[in-house]
């Protein structure tokens, strides 16, 4: 049964549900956020709620949008076109009601923020941005109850060898995704893939945090040995109920792979890695992608307008099951 | 949904199982937009609960028009037949017969389970049975009205006779005996499905009895004896006879003078009813001699066929004079000799062929023998394009190929039908045992009985009145149940947005779901997202509360902080009363946090202070003393109270009828202030709200009651 259950305002550049689907956030053109809420929770029919605007300061459209874990509040974190990282929260104070506040804007030099997201389930929320020169920066809250106090916890480059370092690099756009695993069994882990023009950054790595030495590693790059430069239009991590490995999505112009990351790291401490399926759908770049919440559906969509949906049979092999495409 | 509801059999409509069948092309599945068009800016997605997908359609940037959602469900694969609200009647139903056979199973030793397991899996189908429909048979003659042939009942629905097929092969051990009867008998029940695409017996019965009040002398329509013939080829004895007497030569007023020819009708209809069956019983309306032993009923049989080749043979037949009469006549007679060709005209559809082969044909075959070939021929007999769901599932049974049975089942009829028949498969065939049970490292390790429960778990948890049910199959589900029950409770709403619709059902009964399947650390995390969710929203006692179901020591440290800034403005005040609530509301929880446990003792210490100022006994003033010196020597009290708490506690120190501390609890308290002293030298030290000579006037009371307490030592 397919429904329309939102009409989104004028100038809309992207969404973002909230945990349980019941909120979505908008980011506008002209920098505004709207807040969309389901007026009865058993009837699927949302309207706008709340419309503020973004940053004063900083003009443009809002590109991304990212929810923070539930448990930190109703905040969302957002992109502006000019690459800003701003975090707001809706709260309610003596004066007023529930309302939208910034609760902080992240500085930035001359790079720009190309893709945002929050960590799950671990004691300090983890906030990991990727930037137009190749870097990334992992926040740190510092107050589990006031999303205005971060530290940077860690700084670098989306390499293997960590000792090289890229000048003059320039990002089209990036992709992260976090391990889905909410039990605090597992160090906290990542996937991240770039659209550059320098090719060792490309290629998504998975980055765990040693927490010996407190410091960030690359424990896997997702990318055969020939097409280590491709640039990375998208990743997913799908959530794991029970496999006995991991499964990431990356997308290139090749298609999307689907990787098996087994959590058993050779002397190096490098994770064996397998990619399971070559899949190609999508005619030019993949946008986004999502696995359902048993990891064994992953949805894609492209430049090419539709929603693709791949599976594996039980014999393991790939292949697109359904395509959801609009009228033309 | 978006796929067009046929009911040709195949896959037709969006469901997202995996099967071991040859993967095909992906199917198009048309989104139906209702403001929004291609070229999009951008196409996001996400998943919502279960499988539902939501799909954001943005326009480009320069466009003037909206953007929408649109929320696709990809549940659906009984291609429409079953409404939404049917189907959530099915699932509610059939939760107490699943849960029950598993718990069942999990009792059940080895010996038990080969010889009576059939026992309980059928009267479990029993009661699924009798969620999906009356078992009423379609076919059923009224005596009030003579020409309606059949009654009107419910339609009945591909998912009850793809039930009844699965338990009839597998399940009912009892029916072994006696399959082609109870094939002929769901047919009966199930023959109109099949008239949606193609003609069948039954479609013609139906055209025909709107033409039969119409008709005046229906023994001179060709219709009339074709169809006869065709409802005696697949066994509707009843019907055949009820239309034989419909017959003109029976009216009172033709009785004398068509005698032979009513005299012969009557013959056939005798021996119609006189049918021997295989079967050990049958319904009261229904025609026939029931024999239990294949013995018994192969030697009524031959006495049977004995009886019609003898009516075959008679000398009446020349003087009939009725053409029409004496044909059709001849004809079903040869029906009942078993002319194949004479019934291959006389049925339409592969499968009522099929019928009438096992019935006049090959009246003695017993079980799966040779049925697969049979069912082959006669498909080739009739040779059908559009191939009914129903059939392609029957076929794999007759083939005795689990895996067409299972792609089947899942693909044509859906999540709830794999997860629900998987247990009449595995009752009846060791093969879909081993096949249903064995583990598939391709999928991750566990087996296919499994994957089908996660799914249509996942199917439930896609709707908010099926959600709370998926628990029960996820349960059952050794390797990954628990997994995706996580994943299903943390996709539950804990907030809620609305202050109307304040009730926290979902959150109590997700913290319940938790309790019985020992997962606290998910009921943990969904009370920590209430209780900052009521932090953020100006709902303090609330916050403390579920923070404190939670046992989130960090955030509850955190609030107490708050609370230490609000109540050290405050202390010696009357606003002490605003926060006091907010301390009782703490109630009696041994397990707070260091910093609230501070609070309650500070509010205890308080109240005895209180009573001291009414009454001024020297027991109250023991009290209040014994309960500032457990504050004092708890290290959770904060620095920033101490001077607070001496302050407050001047009279107390310069108790006048003797000294309320002893010389140690005096040396312990000099010491904190020394700490104090020494302390308000750091940079970031905050003062005390208190007044400039607070920390001499403490220290004198200290000092003058050490100087009393040494001489009463």
């Amino acid at each position: 049964m397919d429904k329309s259950i939102l009409v989104l305002d004028k100038g809309t550049r992207c969404t973002a549900w909230n945990y349980s689907g019941e909120r979505l956030v908008a980011g506008l053109i002209d920098g505004s956020l709207a807040i969309y809420d389901s007026t009865d929770p058993a009837s699927s029919n949302f309207t706008c709620t709340h419309r503020f605007k973004g940053l004063e300061a900083h003009n443009g459209s809002i590109v991304k949008v990212v929810w923070a874990p539930p448990e930190y509040g109703d905040a969302v974190a957002c992109i502006s076109e000019d690459g800003n990282l701003s975090l707001w929260e809706e709260i309610v104070d003596d004066t007023e009601g529930p309302h939208w506040k910034m609760c902080k804007c992240f500085d930035r030099n001359t790079s720009q923020v190309l893709d945002v997201q929050f960590g799950y389930g671990q004691t300090s929320l983890k906030l990991v941005a990727a930037y137009s020169d190749g870097r990334v920066k992992i926040h740190e809250l510092l107050d589990t109850l006031e999303l205005e106090k971060w530290q940077l916890q860690a700084e670098f480059q989306n390499v293997i060898d960590l000792v090289s370092k890229f000048g003059n690099v320039s990002c089209i756009s990036a992709s992260i995704s976090w391990n889905p695993e909410r039990i605090e069994v597992r160090q906290s882990s990542f996937v991240l893939g770039f659209n550059s023009n320098t090719p060792s950054l490309n290629s998504a790595k998975v980055w765990e945090f040693d927490l010996d030495h407190q410091r960030w590693l690359p424990v896997a790059e997702l990318s055969l040995p020939e097409d280590k430069g491709d640039q990375v239009s998208s990743v997913a991590w799908a959530p794991n109920i029970g496999r006995p490995y991991e499964l990431i999505a990356v997308a290139t112009q090749k298609g999307i792979s689907i990787w098996q990351l087994r959590s058993n790291p050779d002397h190096d401490g490098r994770l064996s890695v397998h990619r399971v399926a070559l899949l190609s759908g999508h005619e030019n770049e993949v946008w986004e992608m999502e696995w359902d919440m048993s990891g064994m559906t992953l949805a894609t969509t492209g430049s090419d307008g539709v929603v693709r949906l791949w599976q594996s049979n039980l014999n393991g092999a790939w292949h697109e099951q359904a395509v959801l495409a609009p009228p033309s | 949904m978006p796929a067009v509801a046929s009911d040709s059999g195949d896959f037709n409509s969006l469901s997202i199982v995996p099967h071991s069948l040859e993967t095909q092309t992906p199917r198009v599945y048309p989104l139906r937009t209702s403001r929004t068009a291609p070229p999009f800016g951008r196409v996001s997605i996400s998943w919502g609960r279960g499988s539902t997908l939501r799909v954001s359609l943005l326009q480009p940037g320069g466009a003037e028009s909206d953007g929408e959602v649109v929320e696709v469900n990809l549940t659906n694969a009984e291609g429409g037949e079953i409404s939404e609200a049917e189907r959530q009647r099915i699932a509610h139903g059939s939760v107490t017969p699943f849960a029950l056979l598993q718990s069942r199973k999990n009792q059940m030793d080895e010996l038990q389970y080969d010889k009576t397991w059939w026992v309980h899996v059928m009267e479990y189908s029993n009661e699924i049975k009798s969620l999906l429909g009356t078992s009423k048979s379609y076919i059923t003659p009224t005596i009030e009205n003579p020409k309606a042939l059949l009654e009107d009942v419910e339609e009945p629905t591909s998912l009850k006779a793809a039930w009844e097929l699965m338990e009839m092969f597998y399940a009912d051990k009892q029916s072994q005996t006696w399959i082609p009867e109870r094939l002929l008998d769901w047919l009966a029940d199930f023959d109109c499905l099949l008239s949606a695409t193609l003609p069948t017996v039954h479609a013609k019965l139906v055209a025909f009895q709107k033409a039969l009040v119409t008709i005046q002398e229906v023994e001179n329509d060709p219709e009339y004896w074709e169809i006869m013939s065709s409802a005696l080829g697949i066994g509707w004895l009843d019907i055949v006879v009820k239309m034989l007497r419909l017959h003109g030569s029976y009216q009172l007023d033709q009785l004398g003078t068509r005698e032979i020819e009513s005299g012969l009708v009557e013959a056939v209809a005798v021996l119609i009813s006189q049918m021997p069956r295989l079967r050990p019983h049958i319904s009261d309306e229904k025609l026939g001699e029931c024999y239990n032993t294949k013995p018994e009923f192969m030697k009524a049989w031959e006495k049977w066929r004995t009886q019609i080749t003898k009516l075959d043979c008679h000398p009446y037949w020349l003087q009939c004079d009725h053409k029409q009469t004496r044909v059709g006549l001849k004809n079903m007679i040869q029906i009942m000799l078993g002319n194949a060709n004479v019934v291959s005209n006389a049925t339409y559809h592969w499968i009522e062929l099929y019928i009438s082969h096992l019935l006049y044909i090959r009246p003695f075959t017993v079980g799966l023998e040779s049925m697969y070939t049979l069912a082959q021929k006669c498909m080739h007999l009739k040779p059908i394009t559009n191939r009914h769901k129903l059939m392609g599932l029957l076929i794999g049974i007759l083939e005795e190929n689990t895996e067409v049975v299972l792609a089947e089942c899942s693909r044509s009829f859906g999540p709830w039908m794999i997860t629900h028949a998987a247990e009449l498969l595995t009752a009846g065939s060791a093969q879909a045992e081993i096949l249903l049970h064995e583990e598939q490292s391709k999928i991750g390790g566990i087996c296919i009985e499994e994957l089908h429960r996660l799914i249509y778990a996942q199917v439930l948890s896609s709707h908010v009145l099926t959600w709370n049910i998926a628990p029960i199959y996820l349960t059952s589900c050794m390797k990954q149940g628990l997994g995706l029950l996580e994943n299903l409770l943390y996709k539950q709403p804990v907030q809620v947005l609305s202050e109307v619709l304040k009730d926290c059902n979902i959150l109590l009964h997700s913290i319940e779901i938790c309790r019985l399947n020992g997962i606290d650390y998910v009921s943990h995390h969904m009370m920590k997202i209430a209780g900052v969710h009521y932090w953020k929203h100006g709902e303090k006692g609330s916050a403390v509360y579920w923070l404190q179901q939670a046992q989130d020591e960090v955030r509850l440290n955190r609030i107490a902080k708050h609370l230490f800034d609000f109540v050290g403005k405050s202390v010696s005040d009357e606003s002490f009363k605003q926060w006091e609530g907010m301390i009782d509301l703490l109630g009696t929880e041994s397990k707070t946090a260091g910093g609230l446990e501070f609070l309650k003792k500070y509010r205890d210490f308080r109240r005895s202070l209180q009573q001291v100022e009414d009454g001024i006994t020297t027991d109250d003033a023991r009290k209040a003393s014994e309960a500032l010196i457990s504050l004092m020597r708890n290290p959770s009290t904060p620095q920033q109270f101490w001077l607070h708490l001496l302050n407050d506690s001047l009279e107390l120190l310069n108790w006048k009828d003797r000294p309320l501390f002893n010389v140690s609890q005096t040396n312990l308290l000099l010491n904190k202030l020394q700490e104090l002293s020494l302390a308000r030298l750091l940079p970031g030290y905050v003062d005390a709200d208190l007044p400039p000579d607070a920390f001499r006037s403490v220290r004198l009371a200290l000092a003058s009651n050490l100087g009393r307490a040494i001489l009463e030592e």
